[in-house]
């Protein structure tokens, strides 16, 4: 069944599609969650949440405008930044953490579809994906990238803008 | 707003919202530049798309044994009624390809819209106000769409969205509230009002405070600002005009039974 059937079930209240759709997405989503808090028995929270609000929210799921899998995605990094705001102790090196996620060696890990931006963020200026990396993934603002980095904010404004705008070049160009 | 914002100066605040970085303040001003402008929503829109797909990167990772009940369990607890009994009388469920977990299968023949807790009621709502509000014509749902799309990319928290009508109960606009560090409120007038300068008017239970100006020239126009409240506790927003003409959004309908 696709996730979009599902999800459609999901907004009429069928607990068996949600049941589906946690089941074919739970690595996915369980995965964000670590990358971003760093402590398992806070990810699975934060994954749990994620789960809960795509059930309430699953009837405003439009699919012209985002895969599936994508729409989640976003739900489950909110709720992981929203922890992140409060637990500032958490996620200590998001650094570390952005340079692993593109980084070569992960490559046996990686999801078929995350390719084609992979392959893009490596192709930006490294400062720039890091920069994408920390605001996307982290939830970070150009000042608290700035501080962390040690750049004047204007510089940590241009890198995102920059950056996203590049990429935005990258996966028009690799669409055809 | 005397003096319009220009696409340059939040050109790097529209970034942040893509990315859903962005502070309330800038998203506040993000969103008050992109009523009058097709160009920037169709920017963020773009931008938004691509910074989403940046999620892909994240590794896959096992959640710990127990994961798919414990979310389902959640379900279950946020479906059921106060009071009701755990497990009502429900047909047997139809074959699956997997055994249903008996609580899952208690909670099938309830409609869940029903029964959420608040927080959850108060986004269903603006979800519902937002629909009506929004088949008003193709251009509104448009913008209205680009709001509601901004806002569930932003942040994920719940939202609001009523319609804003005149005295004689005629929709000319719409208000959009936002339940965030800071919460805000947004308000758009379209382009059947007088056009001049109206106060935004925000009233809770405690207060009622002008929170913003909104300039309407010939085609409508919007305005934000950041409130010092939890968007439940709004009970009105009104539009007064330098004229006299007052426009009125009526938020106290929403609260839960
Ligand atoms: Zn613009």
């Amino acid at each position: 069944m696709s996730d979009e059937a599902l999800l459609a079930g999901m907004a009429a209240g069928d607990a068996d599609a949600m049941a589906a759709f946690v089941r074919r997405h739970q690595g996915r989503v369980y995965g964000l969650a670590l990358s971003v808090v760093g402590v398992p028995a806070i990810a699975e929270e934060v994954a749990q949440e994620a789960f809960v609000r795509a059930w309430r929210h699953a009837g405003n799921y439009d699919a012209r405008k985002a895969q599936a899998s994508t729409w989640l995605l976003t739900i489950t990094r909110n709720v992981a930044i929203d922890v992140l705001r409060v637990r500032r102790e958490l996620a200590v090196e998001p650094a570390v953490v952005a340079e692993m996620l593109i980084s070569p060696t992960n490559d046996s890990d990686r999801v078929a579809d995350s390719e084609r931006i992979t392959a893009a963020l490596r192709a930006l200026p490294r400062e720039q994906a890091m920069a994408v990396l920390l605001s996307v993934h982290f939830g970070l603002t150009a000042r608290e990238i700035s501080e962390k980095e040690q750049i004047p904010l204007g510089t940590a404004k241009t890198r995102i803008r920059t950056g996203l705008s590049r990429l935005r070049a990258m996966l028009e160009v690799s669409h055809g | 707003m005397v003096d319009p914002t220009r696409c340059g100066d939040v050109a790097d605040a529209l970034a942040e919202v893509a990315t859903g970085a962005a502070s309330g303040p800038d998203r506040a001003r993000v969103l008050a530049h992109l009523a009058d402008c097709p160009d920037c929503r169709r920017e963020l829109e773009e931008l938004t798309r691509v910074a989403d797909e940046v999620l892909l990167v994240a590794p896959e990772h096992d959640p710990p044994a127990g994961f798919e009940g414990a979310v389902l369990a959640r379900i279950a607890a946020l479906t059921a009624e106060p009071g009701a009994p755990a497990v009502p009388a429900a047909p047997p469920p139809p074959p699956a390809e997997s055994e249903p977990d008996p609580v899952v299968t208690a909670l099938r023949p309830r409609r869940w819209q029903r029964v959420l807790p608040y927080a959850a009621a108060a986004a269903v709502a603006g979800l519902v106000g937002a629909g009506l509000v929004w088949q008003a014509t193709s251009e509104e749902r448009d913008v209205a769409a680009s709001y509601r799309e901004t806002l569930d990319v932003a942040n994920g928290r719940y939202f609001h969205a009523a319609p804003i009508v005149d005295d004689g109960g005629t929709q000319v606009g719409h208000v959009f509230l936002y339940q965030g560090e800071p919460s805000w409120v947004f308000t758009v007038l379209d382009d059947t009002v007088d056009p001049g300068a109206y106060e935004v008017v925000v009233t809770t239970e405690d207060w009622s405070e002008p929170v913003a100006e909104l300039e309407v020239d010939g085609s409508g126009g919007g305005a934000g600002a950041t409130v010092d409240a939890d968007i439940y506790q709004i009970e009105r927003v009104e539009l007064v005009g330098a004229g006299g003409a007052t426009f009125t959004a009526d938020l106290s309908g929403d609260s839960p039974p």
